[in-house]
């Protein structure tokens, strides 16, 4: 059903994942069956709060002192804005959430384009980009001799992925804003 | 001569405003001289932003997997049924 490869990163990731459900979401979820949302609400903003905080550790290791007091509170600001945004004003000032990216026909078909065709370049991409790899962890990662390969492997998938979004825009009169 | 991976290389420092400052005069100028350059720093903008997005939903699916096995498998038992009690009424 998922073709996550089975790195170690990928191992280390779940094990995180594992260790902060069991340490914040319990304390998520009573707060939201608390304030008379569903298991599936508690999830969903549990879900967002690890990404939002993944994203900021990547970029800072040692930016919390307390993992789990961060992630209790984006998912209860989440679910505030998400849920309860109709019936009370609440302050979303220093809310750490990111944008919603409105899923648009175009942009499904691309992501599923370059998730089959594409496959190889975007994990090698997402490593640098997304995961804020080293030159060397990617090298290592990936299989490439040096650093001096895997930068050249860098710049020609991203010069790939550029040209391929690109023709599909062409093709997709919906794909621009 | 400037290869195709070289010159996206020289589209991301410019992006990121990390080039020296000779390095810049040089970009600007052959960004107003070469029309096709102005294209490919545009393409190269909404690559980056389809590579954070490929990433997020990658990450995404890693945490579903792993909400699966909290809540499907025997060793996690207690913790599911603690979860689900908070929410037996509904």
């Amino acid at each position: 059903m998922y073709d996550i490869s089975n790195s170690d990163r990928t191992t280390q990731r779940q094990e995180l994942f594992i260790r902060l459900y069991k340490s914040a979401f319990p304390v998520v979820a009573k707060y939201v069956s608390r304030m008379g949302g569903s298991f599936d609400e508690a999830k969903d903003v549990f879900q967002d709060a690890l990404v939002v905080y993944y994203e900021k550790v990547v970029t800072s290791p040692n930016l919390f002192s307390n993992d789990i007091a961060y992630l209790v509170g984006t998912a209860k600001n989440l679910w505030l804005k998400r849920y309860r945004q109709s019936t009370q004003n609440v302050p979303l000032d220093n809310l750490d959430v990111f944008d919603e990216e409105q899923e648009t026909p175009s942009k499904t078909r691309l992501m599923r384009f370059l998730e089959t065709a594409g496959k190889k370049c975007m994990e090698l991409l997402k490593g640098f980009y997304y995961d804020q790899l080293s030159f060397a962890e990617i090298a290592d990662e990936f299989g490439y001799s040096g650093v001096r390969s895997a930068t050249v492997q860098k710049y020609k998938c991203l010069e790939k992925v550029r040209e391929t979004i690109k023709q599909k825009a062409l093709v997709y009169d919906d794909f621009m804003e | 001569m400037t290869t195709s991976w070289n010159e996206t290389q020289l589209i991301e420092t410019h992006l990121s405003g990390t080039a020296q400052p000779g390095d810049a005069l040089v970009f600007e100028a052959k960004f107003l001289l070469d029309n096709t350059l102005a294209d490919k720093v545009i393409w190269q903008q909404k690559a980056y932003h389809t590579i954070q997005q490929f990433g997020r939903r990658q990450l995404k699916k890693e945490i579903e997997i792993v909400h699966q096995q909290l809540f499907t498998q025997p060793q996690h038992t207690s913790f599911s049924q603690k979860i689900r009690r908070l929410f037996g009424k509904q």
